[in-house]
């Protein structure tokens, strides 16, 4: 049955949806990103500017976006918040994905007390919520990127974590793995021609899917106003910032708002689940 | 045991499957009164399976199907599935090809089988228990009823997965190698509950590799060969006298009818094991077993399904530690001496890696000159070009060839092999076995086989082991 259902043309089928959506993803994200890298360039507006006789002002040829009370220009806010948000979690993502995988390997490797020690570490991790943790860590240095940074990977190397160990279990406990080890081949091969190719889509998902969630916390901190500080130009600050003039300037409050739709939409599209299921 | 006269009870006709011009199936014809069975013979990838599919209406959305199915009186077109679909289960069972992922893996083996009872067969709570009890005792698996299914061996869930199929009660019943990897009594077992299907008015259609289940289910006979249909009749008057050249290739094939090659010449001692014992779940599987394996020895182990011949073999060369006894092997030999060739060939390659890679890799691995790899490739019958496959792209026939040149490579001294063939078809299955021994015959290396079928272990021409099992 399963060779009916695992025909070529079948799985190419899926393959080919799955790249839609995936393709989708990554224009939106590679646009977002496009304008984080070349938006300070391209708009020559200091973000930091003031000029308090341009204040609030609708958009138009001078500021395409408008200005905030400040009368500072938003696309240019917009563009160092957007670099800023997507720099660091994808950062913190990358950093907690190297030491969430390898322990996740690590533990259904060799099982027994090591297992039972890490996934107690992680549990203990779990226990606290991310944001708390986060802001735990942002609280020893208000403000200061390194500290959240910090808190971010360290509340999302768990997932890695995880995914991992329960995604290379069954690979090490295959027949696969079995014959490798009877071949003469070591644990470093084990790791490249079996665990890493079968961790790689997965992983790629929870990529995304971490980077997501370390962009909504960021601007969730910005919102209680314990993150990034003023004067810097960040997501969640921005939308506190033109919260007051939410009447008179809706259009302020809106850019980044759909800022962060369209990141997280790319990253989720992106992610998916995976088509290569076989 | 048919009723003459009486209107078909499953009737094809002119029935295809095409992905988009390319023809996977053509002009099937077949016709079923209560009573009556049809048995489907041919090689893997001849279309049978698929054949079943379509007279469920299970084949997936890019196939097309053609032509009509009379089922219970109601005809419909082939590719309407929601005209069958409605009898599934109570009308139409199907016994998939690969029981282990038929039954629900969470679910006890009692649970699910009283489940089917209850749900599909409409029985009261105490009627489906009672059944289910039956059931599970008649196909010898009243010590696994609380058994997950991945807590039994392969041959045990192919019995599961044939009585839970027939539990609905469907007058219809679709079976798809009923039989694979079981042994002589269980599959004449297998065989008497496709029967009983007959004999209380229903009808049977078995897809078979084994010529002696379409020996013993009598009907009718049709041969596939690349989706066409090359000799339709009687069992009995197919199999006596066949017509087409590949239907007497076929039965030429049969293990039973093997040649039994001549005993090697064996050498020094190469294993010793002493009053092995292994113990699995609360079953003894073996135990007191003595054994020397010396060099280029053919050992065939034999029992029943679930008797413990695969442990054994994982136990002599060191994948699964024995319970009790002592297992000593010779001095000076390589870590990698001892290989296995698995059933299932396609699950002991790295997945995502192409076959040429991981070829490539052990060459390196073991000092193994490319060439070497390439001469013997060549002299199993392979195309190069395989080797940029990865292993779910090649058919299981050439991957077991595959798979046999690459425990070559590391100049094995024993390589036990699991099954190697059972999936296979006869030719297929001949062409693998003579393969092997030549291999093994080359490089002097002993063979210890695991088959649960008598004829091949017969043909090797060594000793036979057979474990008694307590089940």
């Amino acid at each position: 049955m399963s060779a009916v259902l695992d025909l070529p043309v079948l799985v190419e089928q899926r393959r080919r949806q799955h790249h839609r959506r995936r393709r989708a993803g990554l224009a939106l994200l590679a646009s977002v990103a496009g304008f984080a890298l070349l938006g300070p360039w391209l708009v020559s507006a200091d973000p930091a500017f003031q000029a308090l006789s341009d204040s609030l002002l609708a958009p138009g040829a001078a500021h395409w976006l408008g200005t905030d009370v400040l009368g500072r220009d938003v696309l240019s806010r917009l563009a160092h918040a957007a670099r800023m948000s997507l720099g660091l979690a994808l950062l913190a993502a990358l950093t907690a994905a190297v030491p969430g995988v390898l322990l996740g390997v690590i533990a259904s490797w060799r099982g027994g007390r090591t297992e039972r020690a890490l996934v107690m570490l992680a549990d203990a991790v779990l226990s606290v919520p991310g944001l708390l943790l986060v802001l735990l860590f942002s609280s020893l240095a208000p403000g200061r990127h390194w500290a959240l940074y910090l808190g971010l990977s360290l509340s999302l190397w768990v997932e890695y974590f995880r995914v991992s160990r329960a995604a290379s279990r069954p690979v090490l406990a295959g027949d696969a793995v079995q014959a490798s080890r009877l071949l003469g081949f070591g644990p470093a091969y084990l790791l490249r021609r079996h665990l890493l190719p079968a961790l790689a889509p997965v992983l790629g998902t929870l990529l995304a899917f971490s980077a997501a969630q370390a962009v909504l916390a960021l601007a969730a901190l910005g919102i209680v106003g314990v993150g990034i500080q003023p004067p810097t130009a960040e997501l969640g600050l921005m939308m506190i910032e033109f919260m007051p003039h939410y009447e008179e300037a809706p259009w302020l409050i809106a850019a980044p708002v759909a800022l962060l739709m369209l990141l997280v939409l790319g990253m989720m599209l992106l992610a998916g689940d995976d088509g290569d299921a076989a | 045991m048919s009723a003459t006269g009486a209107p078909p009870l499953l009737a094809v006709e002119g029935l295809s499957v095409h992905i988009g011009r390319r023809a996977l199936l053509r002009d099937v014809h077949f016709s079923l009164r209560p009573g009556e069975a049809l048995t489907l013979l041919g090689e893997s990838g001849a279309g049978k399976s698929l054949l079943a599919q379509a007279v469920m209406g299970n084949l997936p959305d890019v196939l097309r199907a053609g032509g009509s199915v009379l089922m219970e009186g109601r005809r419909s077109r082939a590719d309407d599935h929601r005209a069958r679909r409605a009898l599934w289960g109570r009308g139409l069972a199907l016994l998939p090809q690969e029981p282990a992922l038929a039954l629900d893996p969470l679910v006890r083996l009692q649970a699910q089988w009283r489940e089917t009872h209850a749900l599909v067969g409409g029985l009261g709570r105490a009627a489906a228990q009672a059944a289910t009890l039956e059931g599970l005792r008649s196909a010898g698996l009243a010590q696994a009823a609380g058994h997950y299914p991945w807590q039994l061996s392969g041959g045990m869930a192919q019995r599961a997965a044939a009585g839970i199929a027939t539990a609905g009660g469907a007058r219809i019943l679709l079976a798809d190698e009923p039989t694979k990897g079981l042994d002589a009594a269980w599959r004449d077992r297998t065989v008497a509950l496709l029967q009983s299907v007959r004999q209380a008015g229903g009808c049977v259609v078995v897809i078979t590799h084994d010529l002696r289940v379409a020996e013993a289910l009598g009907g009718q006979l049709m041969v596939l060969r690349g989706g066409e249909v090359v000799e339709q009749g009687a069992a009995d008057a197919v199999l006596r006298d066949p017509a087409h050249a590949f239907t007497r290739a076929l039965i030429a094939a049969e293990p039973s009818r093997w040649p039994r090659r001549s005993p090697p010449a064996t050498g020094g001692l190469l294993l010793e094991a002493a009053g092995l014992g292994k113990v699995y779940g609360e079953r003894l599987l073996f135990s007191g077993l003595d054994l020397r394996i010396h060099a280029g020895e053919r050992l065939a182990v034999q029992g029943s399904s679930g008797a413990g011949k695969s442990t054994l073999g994982n136990v002599l060369i060191g994948l699964t530690p024995a319970d009790t006894g002592t297992l000593r092997r010779a001095d000076g030999l390589a870590p990698t001496a001892f290989q296995k060739l698995y059933q299932d060939p396609a699950g002991s390659f790295a997945p995502r890696v192409s076959l040429g890679t991981s070829l490539r890799d052990l060459a390196r691995r073991h000092a193994f000159s490319w060439g070497g790899v390439e001469d013997r490739l060549g002299r199993l019958g392979l195309d190069p070009g395989l080797l940029a496959r990865r292993p779910a792209e090649v058919s299981g026939g050439e991957l077991q060839r595959i798979a046999l040149a690459r425990v070559l490579m590391t100049r094995p001294a024993l390589l036990f092999a699991d099954e190697p063939t059972s999936r296979l078809d006869p030719l297929t299955q001949q062409r693998g076995v003579v393969e092997l021994l030549d291999g093994l015959d080359e490089s002097g290396a002993a063979l210890v086989l695991v088959t649960h079928d008598e004829g091949i272990a017969h043909s090797v021409g060594g000793k036979t082991l057979h474990l008694a099992s307590d089940v």
